[in-house]
């Protein structure tokens, strides 16, 4: 099921930036209790090439691409940040998803597979709306996956050796974006983006809670939510 | 935080919206901290699942830490503290658990309580008139989303009758694959269920 995303309440000139500059995500937890599976060399080639590209482009090469055409100002940038991010969970597992059915991460539980296919669908939704933000202010939707870091999570996809590997990996990716929502939340000006911001960080917050307790850990750790692992706006490459 | 963040947002008066919608949060919580407290002295609770009590002692000291911020945004803001229980739920409360006669019953009120909380404060982000405001509310949503996904598992494992799978660690190979999802259905946290800002007010 799907709820409709709240109803935009117009578009305000954008603000300056105020979104904090953190540390960048550490590499993920690393709680390896779905036994180990087959090797996962292959990955790379899969992840470089997931279904949310455009062409036949890697979406560093796309981003890269991108990035000297379009600029994304004020919360406009926050935004496009969003965007990355969701594109790129729904890269991660649509070539996660692809390297399970093709037995490279050994036994996958079911429940991950489900996971997998429901959250990919759920980030889907959230591009989609964040992508109608940039458009309707005249920018171009992003497609692609334009992040620094877009090379480094598609090598860690390609060193998944276990469904453990690749849940490590989806956690990592939850945990960032619920973060990077939350922030949003305080930093962004218009309403509409404040408000959708806040619609989504929970549900990033749950896909988070699922994948800690598939890999064993306690599902909510904090009292509140922190934001030492939000995405810095530094980290976009348009 | 920035020093623009700081300087520009910080210094926003709170209003008296503001004020009735921390107050209604703390009620919120001192609700969930009562049910909680009274759900793990239940005899089906406490000799029952570990992983059960463990999330229900760990939940509470959560919302025990939410109300604390509530109230204490409330009186920064110049309101008093809400030390009652939002009237709307306690109703309900009242009339459930004393009625309670399993684990699944006590999941299923905890389950709307996490739920009202959850579609409040993610209402109240959009509601609050500050950046710190709307930073607390937005930091406790999501908590709440989380005691609520993992009710829903918890929820689903009891009525396929894999109780033995509420553990931590568990094991996920064993997992029915509707867990998967059962924890996240909605792509975007639901609010028509939001409490209003005064319904837990302080009159």
């Amino acid at each position: 099921m799907s709820t409709a995303p709240p109803e935009r309440g117009g578009w305000e000139p954008p603000l300056a930036s105020r979104a904090e500059e953190t540390e960048a995500p550490g590499p993920g937890r690393r709680t390896f209790l779905l036994g180990a599976g087959g090797a996962g060399a292959a990955f790379l080639l899969a992840a470089c090439s997931g279904e949310n590209d455009l062409s036949s482009r890697s979406p560093v090469d796309k981003a890269s691409v991108i990035a000297h055409r379009v600029d994304y100002p004020g919360d406009l940038r926050t935004v496009a940040l969003a965007v990355a991010l969701e594109n790129q969970v729904v890269g991660v597992y649509t070539s996660a998803l692809a390297a399970a059915r093709e037995g490279r991460l050994g036994t996958v539980p079911p429940a991950l597979t489900s996971f997998l296919t429901r959250a990919t669908a759920q980030h889907t939704d959230h591009a989609k709306v964040w992508n109608g933000v940039l458009t309707r202010a005249g920018k171009p939707a992003l497609t692609g996956v334009p992040l620094s870091d877009q090379k480094e999570i598609t090598a860690t996809l390609a060193r998944a050796a276990s469904a453990a590997d690749a849940a490590a990996l989806a956690l990592q990716l939850e945990e960032q974006a619920a973060q990077t929502y939350l922030m949003a939340t305080y930093s962004v000006g218009g309403a509409f983006e404040t408000e959708t911001a806040a619609t989504i960080a929970p549900v990033e917050a749950m896909h988070a809670s699922l994948l800690r307790f598939l890999l064993g850990q306690y599902p909510v750790p904090d009292a509140f939510l922190p934001v030492d692992r939000a995405a810095r706006p530094s980290l976009l490459t348009v | 935080m920035d020093a623009e963040h700081i300087d520009t947002r910080l210094l926003e008066p709170t209003t008296r919206d503001d004020i009735m919608a921390l107050q209604t949060a703390a009620s919120l919580e001192n609700l969930a901290v009562s049910v909680y407290r009274t759900a793990a002295a239940l005899p089906f609770i406490k000799d029952g699942n570990a992983t059960l009590q463990e999330f229900i002692a760990t939940t509470t000291q959560h919302h025990e830490e939410h109300a604390k911020a509530f109230n204490t945004a409330a009186v920064q803001a110049g309101g008093q503290p809400q030390t009652g229980t939002d009237p709307k739920y306690a109703a309900v409360v009242q009339q459930a658990l004393p009625a309670a006669k399993t684990p699944e019953d006590v999941v299923a009120l905890a389950l709307s309580l996490e739920d009202v909380a959850a579609q409040t404060y993610t209402k109240d982000v959009g509601l609050a008139g500050t950046a710190r405001l709307r930073r607390l509310f937005a930091s406790v949503a999501p908590v709440e989303a989380q005691h609520r996904a993992t009710l829903l598992v918890v929820q689903s494992l009891l009525g396929s009758g894999d109780s033995e799978l509420i553990a931590i660690p568990t094991d996920a190979a064993a997992l029915p694959a509707d867990v998967g999802t059962t924890g996240f259905p909605d792509a975007f946290y639901p609010t028509s269920n939001a409490s209003p800002i005064s319904e837990g007010a302080v009159q």
